[in-house]
């Protein structure tokens, strides 16, 4: 069984806020399907690299021009809080003393 | 659809009079089905006046100019709610259309409404959705796949004629089969993803839900095209809707892969395939047992690759710059807090899973030596199309199932079992209505192919096509 401590450290990676039912909830579902996967590592893979695409492409570029965007009104539209033509958010960097 | 275009053609009948036609099929089912989230008559009905103007003006943008559609709700449609059935976007009005709409819009097609879905399309039965469950419409109290089982109901219901889906590990062609229509998850690249929600961009794609195999030709012959804003675009050319000269089928090579058959399918499913596959034969096939021995790694590997790039996916939902906000003091907790309240718990669970088999400690073991069995995997599929054309599977082991009948999460993910295998290798895979079972619930098979040969799928499946029928027919039949 994979342990809270675990559970609650990958909740913290991931911005998630759990209940206690939650945690306990998905140390049983990380526990079976990291099980269920067990078998995946007993494949013998040194023969290959990985594949990170299914298609082996060359990442096309656009040329780096100017074309049309969105407007500031535009893109703050859907802001839970924006403020003087900015996102506004809660402090993130500590006042110095 | 050809019918309905040449009516709209020659001005029998208006864009107008079908788009309403439409819309009261919804408003009658609507109540029962739930296959929509949103439905936009008002904005509908104006594309249609626009397109009856055009045709007046002998101006159509296409054949198809006039003819409704609708599309799942994690592709972006510009001033219409995108939600993925998420609470989290509940009211998220896109500022842009992904390229797939623009390409809708620019063929003269109404879009009617925005169909259901597993949140961010995480699921295989529109149970996970936030906006409930859509029915199956051959039995209610059913699911009807996903997660583009919206737009799978509403085309087998006739509440829409075509629509369309995304497909991640099986996610058009499982609900295609459980309602009886056609679907086609393309080969990787050839339809733009920009605008459409990434659950998994590797695996993503877009592909057209239809009655009939002729209509998901003609609509992706609409939607396949390389895109400047999509940098996983393939450098490919137009499909052209194939001819459908039968001849083809002489000496076609068809694989029959055995890990696919016998135990854990339902003897229903893999009768009314193998009776299809003897039909084909009859017609001068070639039925060839092949192995695909790594589809036993398909699922764990599929999910090992799905979770990871969820979890880094929707590491964009923040609660900044649109979406839902719970206010608190310091920027973390209003991330952790925004997310919470906003993510439904299978979200939830595959962020987790994610985040694990990505976090430093267990990056090798999970996520890297999965990407590795994927190669493995790819290099099985294109191994057996050295040996032959297509290959046929059913699409799923078993007919829809009932409502909260899978309990847990790892049974859910087996949904996926015969379809996640083209996902991870890039190929086209269409599934078909090959019959029906004692119930009378759609059976459907699966034709896989080698990349960028959809017009053989195509091909193969109006085979099965003419074979079975089509159920119930559709609205132009009855003009």
């Amino acid at each position: 069984m994979i342990d809270r401590q675990e559970v609650i450290r990958m909740a913290k990676l991931a911005r998630l806020e759990l209940s206690d039912r939650e945690i306990e909830q998905y140390q049983k579902d990380l526990t079976s399907f990291l099980s269920s996967g067990k078998k995946l590592q007993q494949v013998d893979v040194s023969a290959v690299e990985g594949t990170s695409h299914a298609v082996s492409l060359t990442h096309e570029l656009r040329k780096d021009e100017v074309g049309a965007s969105l407007s500031q009104a535009d893109t703050l539209s859907a802001a839970p809080e924006a403020v003087d033509g900015f996102f506004k958010v809660p402090r993130i960097v500590e006042e110095q003393e | 659809m050809r019918k309905l275009a040449q009516l709209l053609e020659t001005r029998q009948i208006s864009s107008t009079e079908v788009v309403e036609h439409y819309l009261s099929e919804i408003t009658k089912q609507e109540p029962i089905l739930n296959a929509f989230i949103t439905v936009d008559a008002e904005g509908a009905l104006a594309q249609a006046r626009a397109s009856d103007l055009r045709r007046q003006q002998g101006m159509a943008l296409s054949p198809w100019d006039g003819i409704p559609i609708a599309v799942k709700d994690n592709i972006s449609t510009k001033g219409l709610k995108t939600t993925c059935a998420s609470r989290f976007l509940a009211n998220y009005v896109p500022l842009f259309d992904a390229t797939v709409v623009s390409t809708l819009k620019n063929s003269g097609l109404p879009i009617v409404g925005k169909t259901n879905l597993d949140e961010f399309a995480m699921g295989s039965s529109t149970e996970y959705s936030a906006y409930g469950v859509t029915r199956n419409p051959h039995d209610y109290e059913r699911v009807s796949g996903g997660s583009s089982g919206g737009s799978a109901a509403a085309v087998a219901a006739g509440e829409i004629p075509w629509s369309l889906g995304t497909d991640t590990g099986g996610s058009i062609r499982q609900p295609a089969s459980f309602c009886g229509v056609v679907g086609l998850k393309p080969t990787y690249g050839w339809v733009s993803r920009y605008g459409v929600v990434a659950l998994a961009p590797s695996l993503d794609q877009v592909g057209p839900l239809a009655k009939t195999v002729e209509d998901a030709a003609i609509l992706f012959s609409l939607l396949a095209a390389p895109d400047a804003m999509d940098a996983t675009s393939a450098d490919a050319r137009a499909f052209p809707v194939p001819d459908w000269d039968e001849s083809f089928i002489k000496g076609l090579k068809i694989g029959v892969p055995e890990e696919f058959f016998g135990d854990g399918i339902k003897p229903e499913v893999e009768r009314a395939v193998t009776d299809s596959l003897e039909f084909l034969a009859g017609q001068g096939a070639e039925l060839v047992p092949i192995s695909l021995a790594t589809n036993e790694y398909a699922i764990d590997t599929y999910l090992t690759l799905v979770t990871a790039e969820a979890s880094s996916s929707l590491a964009r939902y923040d609660g900044v710059r649109y979406g839902v906000r719970v206010p608190a003091e310091d920027s973390n907790t209003m991330f952790a807090k925004s997310r919470s309240a906003g993510f439904g718990s299978e979200v939830k669970r595959r962020i987790m899973l994610g985040t694990y088999v990505l976090s430093a400690r267990h990056y090798g073991a999970y996520y890297e030596q999965a990407q590795k069995v994927r190669t493995l995997i790819r290099q099985d599929v294109l191994a057996a199309f050295q040996q032959v054309d297509v290959i046929i599977t059913p699409t799923t082991p078993s007919a829809a199932f009932r409502i909260g009948a899978k309990q847990s999460p790892l049974e859910m993910y087996l949904s996926d079992l015969f379809t996640a295998m083209a996902n991870l290798s890039g190929i086209p895979a269409l599934s078909v209505p090959c019959g029906k079972d004692a119930r009378g619930l759609p059976l459907g098979l699966q034709i896989m192919g080698s990349h960028f040969q959809e017009e053989l799928l195509f091909k193969v499946a109006y085979l099965v096509e003419k074979y079975v029928g089509v159920e119930g027919g559709t609205f132009s039949d009855k003009l």
